[in-house]
């Protein structure tokens, strides 16, 4: 399936609750609100998209949002599974929380669990939520945002380095 | 009872008499030196494969290289090993577990440091979630490399077996009860602050 055939089918599936429906290069993003994923994940789950991906959230600190995004793709339906899928929310960045798509999609359970430690995003009904790989000091300072600043290391112990 | 007297076998203090026995039979006779030679020929390592050099780790022991003609024969309970080799990254979770197996394993034991990551970071260099470990366990042979092809690893376990021949490492431990050679390593801090509730 071309991702523009995938495209009219989403355009005609989801109706008015898709946000924003685009295609480009190959990628086709379904933009939605934060309030109408779940029915959009349960309408495209519907469609033969039956596992995610990945997650992973992009943080723009000058818009003031945190834009998560599911990739989702298909086992049993091979035409599905050529064009790649994205799902967005744009979320505040001061309070960014959404509904867990676990209940839907059971394998974004884990992956929502890497969001939730490195951008600090809060998954609404998720069964288990707790830092996946960091130790939750690390957890709490949300360490793949922008304005995380890693200390930087000297070569030599003692001697600061020079580079800015 | 004389001072001096406590220090002399026949008061009859168990603990004494245990470690006089023990300098007798380690120190002054050749016992030492057989049990130096045969920690060099029973050297287990314990799997703990942190990072992507547990690939290089594997092909070692592998027929073509074999590392098991030199009596390291890879185990997987900790409190039946003297010897790990951390293969690659240390993280601050992995800190952690690096910790727990050094402490259960029985003394005399030893570390490799294995890739770059181990040196110094490597590849993750300046990062918010590495450790060295040199700063969680005493490293007594670093290997180069990212990632060391296995002679490199057959070669550090050579250089190891000669360390501990040539400064009698297991049999001082075990007569001194610490490492003579080097302060233990104490972690700056707790690495396990998170394990516990």
């Amino acid at each position: 399936m071309k991702p523009e055939e995938l495209l009219e089918l989403l355009k005609h599936a989801l109706g008015g609750l898709a946000k924003e429906v685009t295609v480009r290069k190959g990628y086709v993003e379904v933009l939605v609100d934060a309030d109408s994923i779940v029915p959009v994940a349960n309408k495209l789950k519907e469609l033969g998209f039956d596992h995610v991906k990945s997650v992973t959230a992009t943080d723009y600190p000058k818009e003031s949002k945190i834009r998560v995004t599911y990739h989702v793709s298909s086992y049993l339906r091979e035409d599905l599974a050529k064009p790649i899928l994205g799902l967005s929310v744009d979320l505040p960045r001061d309070n960014p929380v959404m509904e867990s798509l676990a209940g839907v999609w059971r394998s974004s359970e884990f992956q929502e669990r890497e969001v939730y430690e490195f951008f600090g995003v809060t998954f609404r009904g998720h069964p288990d939520l707790r830092p996946l790989l960091l130790i939750p000091e690390l957890a709490e300072r949300r360490v793949l945002r922008k304005d995380f600043v890693v200390k930087e290391e000297s070569i030599y112990e003692g001697v600061p380095h020079r580079y800015q | 009872m004389d001072v001096k007297a406590v220090d002399k076998v026949y008061v009859g203090n168990i603990n004494v008499a245990a470690r006089r026995a023990r300098e007798l039979l380690l120190g002054k006779l050749k016992l030492g030196d057989v049990i130096d030679w045969a920690t060099t020929f029973s050297l287990w390592p314990v799997h703990l494969v942190t990072s992507c050099c547990g690939a290089e780790f594997a092909a070692a022991w592998s027929p073509r290289f074999d590392a098991e003609q030199y009596g390291a024969l890879p185990w997987v309970a900790p409190r039946q090993t003297n010897f790990i080799i951390i293969e690659g990254t240390v993280t601050r979770k992995m800190a952690c577990a690096l910790r727990i197996t050094y402490e259960q394993m029985p003394h005399p034991k030893f570390v490799i440091a294995m890739g770059a990551c181990a040196l110094d970071g490597g590849l993750f260099y300046n990062s918010y979630n590495v450790v060295r470990p040199w700063e969680v366990v005493p490293v007594d042979v670093y290997i180069p490399g990212c990632p060391p092809p296995p002679e490199s690893l057959a070669r550090a376990i050579v250089d190891l077996r000669r360390k501990i021949r040539e400064k009698k490492l297991a049999s001082r431990w075990l007569i001194e009860g610490w490492r003579h050679d080097r302060d233990p390593v104490k972690p700056a801090d707790d690495v396990c602050k998170w394990w516990r509730p």
